[in-house]
Order: C-alpha cells, then structure tokens, then sequence
C-alpha cells in the first residue's frame, strides 16, 4: 500500500511541477504590465505603475483591432453556425454511402495546419478580384471553425431521442414545424457553446488570420506586428487583461456549475 | 447545458462528446438517404442543408485547394533573355532605318521587310515580357533550395519532437486528473488547465520571449549569482538558438494533448484498473495493458493536433526570432508569398506541408489503429 502512496506523491509533485510551468510565464507576463521600464521586463524593475494600462486604451491601432475582430467573428459565427449545422444534420441523418468520405472531407479543415487552410482561400478568391482583408480572414476562418461546430452538433444530434420528432411526424406535424419546435430546440444548448466557441477561437486566432487579413488587421495580428515593430508593456497589458477575463470566466462557470450540478 | 466541464469544449472538443451509439446506417444508397431526409425535415430543409454542405465543402475546402495545388504545378517562364532580345532588336532597326537612308532603291523592299518582321518579333517578345507563359510541370518542388529543403525537414522534426515530448509530459497529467484524484480537486486541476489554455496562443509565447530573451528572467537570475553582466552584455542569447522556439512551442501547445487524452481516460472504468492490479499486474504493466490501449483514441487525437498545430505554428517561431529571422518552414512560406511574391512556390511549400500533415494522420491512425470517426469525435 506504502508504494501506491508514494507513488501518488510522486505523481503529485509532478503535477505541482507541471502547474508551476503553466503558470509562471503567464505570472512573468502579468508582473511586466506594472513595470515602469518602457521595455516589457522583469528584471529592470523601475517601479510600479499604471500607466500602460492608459496607453493601452489610448492606442487606436489596438482599439481599431479588437473592433476589427469582433466584426470577424460575427462573420464567422453567421458563416460557421448554419454550416455545421448543415453538416451535421446532413452527416448524421442522410444515410449514404458517401457518408464516411463526407465526413472526412468536413472534418480535414480541423486537421489541416492553419496556414495551409489560409492560402487556399487566399489563391482561390484572388481570381475573382477578392484580396486579403476582413472579408477572407473571415471566410478563411470559418472553413475551419465550421468543423468545430459540426462537431458539437453531431455529438448532441447522436444523444437525441428520434421517437419524439417521429411522434410529431405521425401526428401530422409538417417537417418544418417538427424542426422549428424540435430539432432546432433541443440543439440550442449546442448552437450557444458552439457560438462561444466559434467566437473565442475567432478572436484567437492568428495563424490563419495573418496570411488572410491582407492591410488590414485585428488585435492579435497586431499584437503579432508589435513583436517586430514597437514592443511595449502595452502587450502586456493585454496579456493581463486576458488572463484576468479568463479565471473570472472560468470561475463563474464552475460557481454555476456547482450551484446546479445537473443543468450547467 | 450537458454535463460537461469547460475544458471539453474548445478545440479539443473534437475528443470531447462520449461515444454515442452508433448511428443506425442504412445499407440504402444516396437517394433513398435522401428521401428519408427529406422526409424527416422537409423538402426546403433538406435542400438548404444540403446545398450550404455542398457550398462548404466545394467553394471553402475542395476548390480551394484544388487551386493551391494548381498554382504550384506551374511557373511563369522567367525569361531572363528576352529584355535583351528586344533591346537586341530594337538597335537593329535603328541600323537598318539608317541605312535605309543611303540604300539603293532596289533593295529598299527587302530592307522594309525586314524592320517590318523585326517589328513584328518586339511585339510577342514584350507581350512574352509582360505576360511570360506558363510552364506546367514540378519545377517548384524540385527546385527547393539546400537550405529550404533544410529548414523543411528541420521543421518536421522538430514538429515531432514536440509531440513526442508533449505526450511524455502530459500523459501523467491526463491519467491524475481522469484516476487519482478525487473528483473535486480533479474538477480545481481541470480548471487549472483550462485558464493558460484559453489565454491567446501569442500572449503564451509571449510570455516565454521575457523569460529567455537577453535581459530576460533566465539571464536576470544569472546576473544575481554572478555569472553573466548586462552591462558588459555577457548574457547568454538563448533567443538566437532554434531551441527557443522549440521551447516555446512546447508550451504553447502543450495542452492540445492533455485534453484529449483526459477525455478517452474518462471513459475507462476504474474496475478494470483495480482488476488489473488485484490479479497482480504491476502498474507500468497495468499502463501498458490496460490503459493505454483504451487511451489509444485520445492519443491519437493529441499526437495529430500538437504535430498538425507546431509543424505549420507561424506564431511561436515568428515571436521567438521577432520576425528577423526565416528559421521555420512556415515563415518560408510567408515569404513567399508576402516577400519574394512568389505565389507558385509559395503554393508549392504549402502543398508540400499539407503532404506531411496527410501523411502523419495515416501514419497515426495506422500506428494506434484508430478510424478517422474515433478521431474526430
């Protein structure tokens, strides 16, 4: 029994170990955001001070940024939502041989490195005139969160209960009248997390922004630019910001979750 | 909402829904399918559901990269001579005019005749200028250059390295969360993770760029002990060396693989683990049979998101060299594109990456014998 326990210690001190990888840096980060050294550090500690967080909500770039993403992600979601949707009511409904090799093919863009996803989109829209900008990033974008979706919605249209929409069927309801009060319903649950999701990684993401988004910009192509250009512990700012809406996202959900243990 | 803890749904959410039952397939071909379909949604559903599919599949991922593979099996035909050729000509009509000037009447004509040809060959040969043909063939791949060929094949392995190491690191991680530890402090570790893994992918790296950079935490300690100086600048540059980015890139993707594989975990009964070992399985035995290979799934989905996700990252090695340096296969293929304005071989590079994502999929769904519905569940 002794060696099970001392076994479990181990494993405990590496967790330990892992979470203090996990954390530092993320700690590092957030402490530069009160350095009054004009270059993101640690080490050069001039005091402590507040002014980069004015900076930050002087800086128009950044605030033009994060309006540029949020447009994005609207986008994303009007484009990725229905899509997945589709894909997921086609894959899971319509029973077809093609089914497997659909399925793939729908769920490559998850697969596939997101700069390769980004110059596809970039080499096919450029024959029709469309160059990079808001516009791709967008459709670029969704190709891939699209799947994500499909995904959420396949796992909860396997979990439904057929004999309920059947039911309605048999007792004369049109189709679409079944789908409005009973398909549609029971996937709203799905449909909000995969809007949040569909947002999140939207406003996240980088790799195939960068290659689409042409003179435009949105915060984190900025931020990338910033790397090169003008590095300032207004980054870092927004690392704290970041951080900060995530523990308290993070925390309400599992208050919630406790709270109603079988509904959150 | 299901049950489920937050960390199940971001990307991960691909390992994230328990299996459900199989889906009841019909042995019926694509049209009978599609009555059925219909039937159960309507005709106006069933087609708009049908055409958004098709127009996701056909305009935003087969077309696409049909044409991506298009673009990089030709070349405009770089004809450094033709300039030259038309200068060429164009002195020589000079010559003749001039001697037109002085020429016997006789054989003015022919003389015409031939500004009048000379004229003509100008015209294709700037139109060739303007618009050099397009040569068709695998040009692009096959004149990769030394040290191209080497960053791409330094980027593989490097990209496997990471997912190598990652599952090292986090298969402990996975197998606490999912078996040892009780559920509430399984529920802290797991919200744990998800914070550093919801926190933007630039910010993550960004953070490792302090810790290593030249005046950085690292060489900051260093100082305080006595062994570098920031005045003399005897730090040690830990950024100029291409395990910074493989660092970096460990971290920033590090948790690609946890999540996964904490969901096929949880779907092991803990009777099968404690029959393991009540017949007296040692535990390395009981992790490699039994857990393991009921991990294999989630595995599998780790192994091809962290390769997948480092082998094509433009942001770690972009971040960790502050751009000055092309010391990734990706940043080649920005330069292409945004630099050089190559497009062909720019599509070229990227097609070849897709080639070794592709392959790495089967490669691992081979390996640990998985389908591509367990993987991407």
């Amino acid at each position: 029994m002794s060696r099970s326990r001392l076994a479990d210690a181990l494993l405990s001190g590496y967790m330990a170990l892992f979470l203090v990888y996990l954390f530092a840096p993320l700690a590092v980060m957030s402490l530069a955001a009160f350095n009054a050294y004009p270059y993101p550090s640690v080490t050069q500690w001039r005091g402590f001070t507040l002014e980069w967080f004015s900076a930050l909500v002087h800086d128009a770039r950044i605030l033009r940024g994060l309006l540029n993403s949020f447009m994005v992600a609207a986008g994303v979601v009007a484009l990725s939502i229905p899509l997945g949707l589709a894909g997921a009511l086609v894959l899971t409904r319509l029973s077809s041989r093609f089914g497997g090799l659909l399925y793939g093919a729908l769920v490559s863009p998850v697969l596939t490195p997101g700069i390769i996803i980004a110059i596809s989109t970039l080499v096919f829209w450029r024959p029709l005139g469309v160059g990079g900008g808001l516009f791709l990033a967008t459709i670029a974008q969704s190709t891939f969160i699209a799947s994500y979706a499909m995904l959420m919605f396949m796992a909860r249209l396997q979990r439904q209960d057929r004999s309920l929409e059947e039911a309605a069927l048999d007792l004369g309801a049109s189709p679409l009248l079944v789908f409005r009060r009973i398909t549609l319903p029971f996937l709203m649950p799905s449909i909000g997390a995969a809007t949040l999701i569909a947002v999140l990684q939207s406003i996240e993401n980088y790799n195939t922004t960068v290659f689409t988004i042409g003179s435009e910009w949105t915060l984190v192509t900025e931020i990338g630019a910033r790397f090169r250009f003008g590095l300032t512990p207004v980054i870092n700012v927004i690392g704290v910001i970041f951080v900060v809406i995530t523990v308290a996202t993070a925390l309400t959900w599992s208050a919630l979750k406790r709270r109603r243990p079988h509904t959150a | 909402m299901t049950a489920r803890p937050l960390g199940d749904i971001p990307p991960i959410g691909l390992g994230a829904a328990p299996a459900a039952t199989p889906r009841r397939r019909r042995p019926s071909a694509g049209i009978g399918g599609f009555a059925t379909f219909r039937r159960a949604y309507g005709g106006g559903i069933a087609a708009l559901a049908l055409l958004l599919c098709a127009f996701w599949l056909v305009v935003m991922i087969v077309l696409p990269q049909a044409m991506m593979l298009e673009q990089s099996l030709w070349s405009r035909q770089s004809a450094g001579d033709v300039s030259l050729r038309i200068d060429r000509a164009y002195t020589e009509i000079d010559l003749l005019r001039f001697d037109l000037q002085a020429a016997p009447a006789a054989e003015k004509p022919a003389m015409e005749e031939k500004v009048a040809a000379l004229e003509a060959e100008i015209a294709t040969l700037e139109a060739q200028e303007k618009e050099p043909p397009k040569v068709y063939g695998l040009q692009n791949y096959t004149r990769m250059s030394g040290l191209h060929f080497y960053i791409f094949v330094k980027t593989i392995l490097y990209a496997l390295l990471v997912t190598l190491l990652s599952l090292v690191v986090c298969y402990p991680v996975a197998y606490m969360i999912a078996h040892v530890a009780k559920p509430a402090k399984a529920a802290v570790l797991l919200l744990c993770l998800t914070v550093p893994y919801a926190i933007n992918e630039l910010l993550r790296v960004y953070a490792w760029l302090m810790i290593l950079d030249y005046q950085g935490v690292i060489n900051g300690f260093l100082q305080t002990i006595g062994l570098v100086s920031f005045e003399q600048k005897t730090w040690i540059p830990f950024l100029e060396s291409p395990a910074a980015v493989f660092v970096a890139m460990v971290y920033a993707y590090v948790l690609f693989m946890v999540f996964p594989i904490l969901n096929a975990l949880q779907t092991l009964d803990r009777n099968q683990i404690e029959a393991a070992q009540d017949l007296g399985a040692s535990t390395p035995r009981t992790h490699w049979r039994v857990i393991i290979p009921h991990a294999k799934p989630g595995i599998a989905v780790g192994c091809i998101m962290t390769f997948m996700l480092s082998v094509g990252s433009y942001s770690v090695p972009q971040i960790m060299t502050r751009g000055l340096s092309g010391d990734w296969f990706s940043q080649l293929v920005y330069r292409q594109f945004f630099v050089s304005n190559d497009w062909n071989v720019g599509a070229a590079y990227s097609f070849a990456l897709l080639i070794v994502c592709i392959v790495f999929i089967f490669a691992v769904m081979r390996l640990f014998g998985v389908g591509i519905r367990d993987i991407a569940k």
